[in-house]
C-alpha cells in the first residue's frame, strides 16, 4: 500500500457541528508511505475513532477513506484479515493485551501469524525497551508503561506499508520514549513504511515530515 | 500448549461438556441399539422361514344366516377383485375357481373287496400361490391322470383323531401318494373316468387342488360355460405388517382364514414399539444437542472480547473458530464411538437371550447401524461447525 487518502471524512457523531477546525475531518489529506506523520488532538476529537477507521473495525463516519485508490467500505473480511497481517499495523490506545498471557506469549501471538520476527529478535526488542525482565510476566501484573511497551514490540511484529501508534508514550518516561522512538526508526527503515502517531500532550520523539491538529 | 488454544479454552465449562456427553452418548446408543433390534428382530418375524409366514392372505365373505336365507351368493365381482388389486399394499390376487360339474370319487383297494365312494370338489388357484412343490403339478389336455394337492389338515384330522380313535394305521404322505383315486366327473351330458394322484400336501391352501389348467379345461367341457365368481380369493401381500390391510378389509367386511393378520399385528406392534424407542432416542439426542449448542453459545458470548481482539490482531475467523469446531467434532466422534461400542456389547447380550428363544435367530446387519452412526455424526458435527462459523462471523461484525 502506497498511500491513505482521506476526502471529507467526518465521524458520524460530529454531524451537525459547523464549526470544525480541523486540518484532517473534512479535508483532502493523503498520507504516503516512508513518511512520519504526527495527528495533535485534545481528547474527545476522534482520534481514535480515526484510527479505529483506518484500522477497518469501524466505519460510522461520512466521506471516504481510499488505500490506494480503493474505498476501504468495499473491502471484506478477507481482504482485511490479510491487510493486518502484511499491510497495517496498529497500536491500541487501550493496547489490547491478553492480561493472562505472559508478555513473551502476547507477543508470540501476533508473531506466530507472521512468522516475522525470531523468538531471539523480539528477546532483543524487550532488552532495548528495558522490560527484559518481564518477558515471563504475565501482562496484567505489570505496570501499563511497560504494557504499553509490549503492545508496541507485538506491533512490530509484522510486515507492514503503515504503523499506527494511538499514544504510544502516554505512560512512558522520556527514556522509553526515545528508546522507543530509536526503534521504531530502525524498523520504519527496514520496512520503507510510514507512521501515523497520535498524541494528546507527550510525543513520540520522531522526525516528523507533517505535524496535523486534529 | 498452544498459545491460542489456552487463551479460548477459558470459560469452556466441563460440567456443560460431560452433561452433553452423557446426554448425547445416552440418546445416541438408544437410537442405534433401537435399529439394531429392529435390523436382528424383523427377519424373524417378516423372513421366508420366519415365525410367521404370512406373506398370503385368503379372504372370503362372511356366511350369515341371514344371507343364506336371503339367497346372499357371498362370491367376489369383477370390480371388487380389481379393487382390490389396485391397493398399495397388495403384490397380487388371485382367485380360487370351483369345478362346476359333479364330482365323485372311489378308493378301491384290490382283492380286499374294499371300495369307499364319495361325491366331492375341485378347486384351483394360480400356479404361483401353491406352497408345494411336485414335479407332477401339471396336466396336459387328454391326459386321464389328474394331480391332486390336499390339505395337510385333512391327513392330520384322520391321523390324530380318527386313526387313533379306530385304532386304524396311521397314514404317512409318501404312503398316500401311492393311493390312486378313482375319480369319475360328469354334466354337460358327459361323464367320464379319471385316475386321482395325490402328489402333495398344503399347509396354505385349505382345500383340494387341482391344476389350473386342468380346472379351466375340464369346466368348460363339463360345465355349461357361464362364468363362476370366485367366492375365495388368495392375495399376496407386500407387507403383512401393513395396518391399512386390517383396515381395508374391515370398512369391507371381508374375512380372512386363521391368523395371518394377528402375526401382521405382531410385527406392526414390533414397528411402533422401535418407532418409539427411536423417538425416545431422537428426542434425547436433539437435547444433548441442544444443550451443546447452547453451551457453546454461552462460551463464545464469554471469550467475544478476546475474539475481536484476535480478529484484530489478524486472525482470520476461520482460524479461531476451529479450536472450538475440533473440540465439538471431538467430543461427538467420542459419542459415536462409544454409542457403537455400547450397542455392540448390548447386541449381544440381546442376541444370546433371544436366541434361547429362537435359536434360529441370524445376527441382522451391522452396516446400516455403523451407517446410522456416521451420518448422526456428519449431521450433528456439521451443524456445531456451522454454528460456530456463523457465530464468528457476528463478532466480526461486531454483534
Amino acid at each position: 500500500m502506497e498511500q491513505i487518502d482521506l476526502l471529507h471524512t467526518l465521524p458520524a457523531a460530529f454531524n451537525g457541528q459547523t464549526q470544525i477546525v480541523s486540518d484532517v475531518w473534512h479535508r483532502e489529506l493523503v498520507f504516503r508511505k516512508g513518511e512520519a506523520y504526527l495527528l495533535e488532538a485534545a481528547s474527545g476529537t476522534g482520534k481514535s475513532s480515526l484510527c479505529s477507521y483506518l484500522y477497518g473495525y469501524r466505519n460510522d463516519y461520512e466521506g471516504i477513506i481510499c488505500f490506494d485508490g480503493r474505498n476501504i467500505r468495499k473491502l471484506g473480511m478477507r481482504e482485511w484479515t490479510a491487510l493486518r497481517n502484511t499491510s497495517l499495523s496498529l497500536l491500541f490506545q487501550e493496547l489490547r493485551l491478553f492480561p493472562e498471557l505472559s508478555a513473551q506469549e502476547n507477543v508470540e501471538l501476533k508473531n506466530r501469524l507472521t512468522g516475522y520476527k525470531t523468538r531471539r529478535q523480539i528477546e532483543a526488542c524487550f532488552e532495548r525497551l528495558g522490560i527484559a525482565d518481564k518477558l515471563h510476566v504475565a501482562v496484567g501484573r505489570i505496570s501499563f508503561g511497560q504494557q504499553q511497551r509490549v503492545a508496541f514490540i507485538r506491533a512490530l511484529c509484522q510486515p507492514f506499508d503503515f504503523i499506527i501508534l494511538d499514544e504510544p508514550v502516554s505512560h512512558l518516561d522520556e527514556r522509553h520514549a526515545g528508546a522507543m522512538a530509536a526503534l521504531l526508526q530502525e524498523e520504519l527503515a527496514e520496512r520503507g513504511a510510514g507512521v501515523i502517531v497520535t498524541s494528546i500532550g507527550r510525543h513520540l520523539p520522531l522526525d516528523y515530515t507533517k505535524i496535523l491538529y486534529l | 500448549m498452544n498459545i491460542l488454544w489456552r487463551l479460548l479454552r477459558q470459560h469452556v465449562s466441563m460440567a456443560q461438556l460431560s452433561g452433553f456427553f452423557l446426554a448425547g452418548l445416552t440418546g445416541t446408543v438408544i437410537i442405534l441399539f433401537g435399529l439394531q433390534f429392529y435390523l436382528d428382530v424383523s427377519p424373524l418375524l417378516r423372513g421366508q422361514d420366519g415365525l410367521f409366514k404370512r406373506e398370503y392372505l385368503i379372504l372370503s365373505k362372511p356366511v350369515s344366516t341371514l344371507g343364506s336365507l336371503l339367497g346372499s351368493k357371498g362370491t367376489f365381482g369383477e370390480k371388487e377383485i380389481k379393487a382390490l388389486g389396485t391397493q398399495p399394499f397388495v403384490h397380487q390376487v388371485g382367485c380360487f375357481t370351483s369345478s362346476a360339474y359333479r364330482v365323485s370319487a372311489s378308493l378301491g383297494m384290490e382283492g380286499t373287496g374294499i371300495h369307499v365312494g364319495t361325491d366331492m370338489f375341485f378347486e384351483s388357484v394360480p400356479d404361483e400361490y401353491l406352497d408345494v412343490a411336485s414335479e407332477h403339478w401339471h396336466y396336459e389336455e387328454g391326459s386321464r391322470v389328474i394331480p391332486i394337492i390336499l390339505p395337510r389338515n385333512y391327513l392330520n384330522l384322520y391321523n390324530f383323531g380318527f386313526a387313533q380313535s379306530r385304532n386304524l394305521p396311521k397314514l404317512s404322505e409318501g404312503l398316500l401318494s401311492m393311493v390312486h383315486l378313482n375319480i369319475r366327473l360328469s354334466g354337460n351330458g358327459r361323464a367320464d373316468r379319471y385316475e386321482g394322484r395325490i402328489v402333495g400336501f398344503s399347509n396354505r391352501l385349505n382345500t383340494i387342488l387341482v391344476p389350473e389348467a386342468f380346472m379351466k379345461w375340464s369346466n368348460a367341457y363339463y360345465a355349461s360355460a357361464d362364468k363362476i365368481e370366485p367366492s375365495r380369493l388368495i392375495v399376496e401381500v407386500k407387507n403383512p405388517a401393513d395396518e391399512r390391510i386390517v383396515k381395508y378389509l374391515q370398512a369391507h367386511s371381508y374375512e380372512t382364514e386363521g391368523d395371518d393378520l394377528e402375526a401382521g399385528k405382531a410385527v406392526w406392534f414390533l414397528q411402533m414399539l422401535v418407532g418409539i424407542v427411536l423417538l425416545i432416542g431422537i428426542v434425547i439426542t436433539f437435547l444433548s444437542f441442544y444443550v451443546l449448542v447452547l453451551s457453546i453459545f454461552l462460551l463464545l458470548q464469554k471469550n467475544t472480547k478476546k475474539m475481536q481482539t484476535l480478529l484484530l490482531l489478524g486472525y482470520s475467523p476461520g482460524k479461531i473458530a476451529l479450536p472450538y469446531q475440533l473440540m465439538v467434532v471431538v467430543l461427538n466422534l467420542g459419542v459415536t464411538v462409544l454409542a457403537l461400542v455400547g450397542v455392540w456389547c448390548l447386541k449381544g447380550i440381546c442376541l444370546s437371550r433371544l436366541r434361547d428363544l429362537f435359536p434360529m435367530l441370524q445376527e441382522g446387519e451391522a452396516l446400516p447401524v455403523w451407517l446410522a452412526g456416521a451420518g448422526l455424526f456428519l449431521f450433528v458435527s456439521g451443524i456445531n461447525i456451522w454454528i460456530i462459523h456463523r457465530k464468528l462471523k457476528q463478532v466480526w461484525n461486531g454483534k
